[in-house]
């Protein structure tokens, strides 16, 4: 073993009690760091597979109307752009063309068109104003996760019907409709009857209170819609992709596309002002294990500071002092470190299996954690930042001892 | 070729108006297998002379050889190579690290200078507290034996790289008769037997006659 570690080990001894402070300080430092990031970040992930699952990665809507020009002359080559007259015609006219030209986007693995829209629900002398969602079964389950999201009933029992439909839990609970129950859909077409299939449930309260799944041949009739679609809906490779994606796709195909990121900025902004608000919160507890840090280190070169004479006196140099100092905060952080990643692990653990029902932006019943290593490397950064400046000032404080003046005061 | 040689030493303490001249001009040479003492009153620059020899502090003026090695252009690490090779520090107070036993303190030296494995490091610190007479004690701590035993500790300690030089500054001072007799008989044998030198620094007369040469400090000169 280097002399200095040795040394380093055995001077760690001289202030237990303050130092195993500064210890305690880093193990809870690190553990709660890396907890309240596997949990913030745990439901924002969380967040957005729901939303990805309910809304897609990607959305192509409106029809771009092309920017108008003013020609200088009748025949002229010569015309001005007139900014800001982009227009938009809602709805997509030719589904099939659009989703034809996605097929040249290597990185698009499904598309589904959408017909969306208003209808009344009457059911148990009672009526419900709900958004129907007019969809193909087989390639909407390509580009959601609705599959998953059903709570009662079948999504083969819903493929077998023309007449079949899906309602959102909150919906059901309101009208107490059950599997198999009869209900009518008024719309701006004909009304029709339909038999509940299944009954879904994303945990986003706006969705699960009004949208009811149709069969796009269904929904025609309801809206008066006989061509066309509402939106199409876009799977990636990578939901990272979509940004880039998405300026593409509206350009090759002139209408508004928008990435999941642009439409969901609001709650992606709220996750992280989160992460970042709680990992500066308990970032202060490792600040403030550092400063116990530094003030038991300061104390320890002044207990030693004859030590630290006669060290030099025996041939150990400037560095080799400075350097069981720095070991010393080392060793106190590579143990915390250690302590607190164990830590974070049974308390992320630990905090996964606490029961707590939410509901509203998702549904879970349990708290969400992130099992993330990089939320360890952080911690374990910031930890070690923090303790070797708090080392440092004290070993270049016991390094600059001049080892005469020391002894001679010593003996004096 | 002398051990040490000390030319025209000048060294001044303190500043501004407390600013004294410590040592004016002081030079001599050391042999192997000699024991010398500096003597002379407090403030005589008895200590400051010793230091500047230790390579503890730096001259003014003047040069100090260790050998054929001119000492006055090392750097700081070049002249805490030196101690760790060629000197062996005994002070007043004993200095031991109350954290390590008697052996590792007596380790301390011999893991810097790293010539030596783990197991000939301990072999050799057991034999040199055999020497001075603390064979059975080897495994305890500082804080576990008496004054005269702790001060035997920092001579095999000072011993353990085999300088050429043993520099005392006042190494009985803190120990009643029996003990500073017992201490110094000690260094004096080892001096002569290992022919090795010894530089004591001493209040106390009767000591400093039975060296080998005495260099009488008063002003910060030599006298004789």
């Amino acid at each position: 073993m280097p002399p200095s570690l040795l040394i380093a080990l055995r001077f760690l001894g001289a202030r237990k009690r303050a130092m195993l402070m500064s210890l305690t300080g880093i193990v809870f430092g690190v553990a709660f760091f890396v907890i309240t990031q596997a949990q913030t970040a745990g439901f924002e992930a969380y967040f957005i597979k729901t939303i990805l699952g309910v809304n897609g990665m990607v959305r192509i809507e409106d029809r771009i109307q092309s920017t108008r020009a003013i020609t200088a002359t009748e025949g002229s080559s010569f015309s001005i752009a007139v900014e800001g007259s982009v227009k938009y015609i809602p709805g997509i006219q030719h589904p099939k063309v659009v989703i034809d030209a996605l097929n040249g986007f290597a990185e698009v693995t499904a598309a589904s068109p959408v017909i969306r829209g208003n209808a009344t629900l009457i059911a148990n002398f009672r009526e419900y104003d709900t958004k129907p969602y007019g969809i193909e079964l087989d390639t909407f389950l390509n580009v959601s996760d609705l599959d998953t999201q059903i709570i009662d009933g079948s999504i083969k029992a819903f493929g077998e019907s023309p007449y079949a439909l899906i309602v959102g839990a909150r919906i059901a609970k309101r009208m107490n409709l059950q599997v198999g129950d009869s209900v009518l859909l008024d719309g701006p077409g004909e009304p029709q009857r339909y038999r509940v299939a299944a009954i879904f449930e994303t945990g986003i309260d706006q969705v699960d209170r009004e949208r009811v799944y149709l069969h796009l041949s269904a929904i025609r009739t309801l809206l008066n819609k006989p061509t066309g679609a509402s939106f199409i809906q876009i799977n990636l490779l990578d939901p990272s992709l979509a940004p880039a994606l998405a300026p593409r796709i509206e350009q090759a195909v002139s209408h508004s596309t928008m990435a999941w990121q642009e439409r969901e900025k609001t709650w992606l902004q709220v996750f992280s002002v989160l992460r970042i608000s709680s990992a500066l919160t308990i970032s202060t507890i490792i600040f403030i294990s550092g400063l116990g840090m530094f003030n038991t280190l300061v104390m320890i070169v002044v207990d030693k500071t004859r030590e630290i004479a006669i060290l030099r006196s025996m041939g150990y140099t400037r560095a080799d002092i400075s350097r069981i100092f720095m070991l010393q905060g080392g060793i106190v952080v590579v143990v915390g470190v250690v302590l607190g990643c164990a830590a974070a692990a049974l308390g992320t653990y630990t905090l996964s299996h606490i029961p707590i029902r939410i509901r509203g932006i998702f549904a879970s019943d349990h708290f969400v954690v992130l099992w993330d290593p990089w939320h360890y490397v952080a911690a374990a950064v910031i930890a070690t930042i923090v303790v070797l400046i708090a080392s440092y000032f004290p070993s270049r404080r016991a390094a600059r001892l001049e080892p005469g003046a020391v002894i001679r005061g010593s003996s004096s | 070729m002398s051990l040490l040689r000390v030319e025209n030493l000048h060294r001044h303490l303190g500043e501004g108006d407390t600013r004294c001249h410590a040592l004016r001009g002081v030079g001599f040479t050391i042999e192997g297998g000699r024991t010398y003492a500096i003597a002379g009153h407090s403030g005589s620059g008895k200590s400051t002379l010793l230091y500047l020899i230790g390579l503890l502090d730096i001259p003014d003026e003047g040069r100090i050889w260790v050998g054929d090695r001119e000492t006055s252009r090392l750097t700081d690490d070049e002249r805490t190579a030196v101690r760790n090779e060629h000197m062996g520090f005994v002070f007043q107070f004993h200095f031991l690290l109350k954290e390590f036993t008697a052996l590792e303190n007596v380790m301390l030296p011999m893991r810097k200078l790293g010539r030596l494995s783990e197991e000939a490091m301990r072999a050799k610190a057991s034999d040199l507290l055999t020497a001075v007479g603390l064979g059975d004690k080897t495994r305890r701590l500082g804080t576990q034996l008496s004054g005269g035993e702790q001060q035997r500790v920092a001579i095999a300690r000072a011993l353990a790289n085999d300088p050429s030089l043993i520099l005392a500054d006042e190494p009985t001072g803190n120990l009643d008769h029996t003990n500073a007799d017992r201490v110094f008989a000690l260094l004096s044998d080892i001096a002569h037997q290992r022919g090795q030198a010894l530089l004591m620094v001493s209040h106390n007369p009767d000591l400093a006659n039975r060296c080998d040469h005495v260099f009488r400090m008063q002003d910060g000169v030599i006298l004789a």
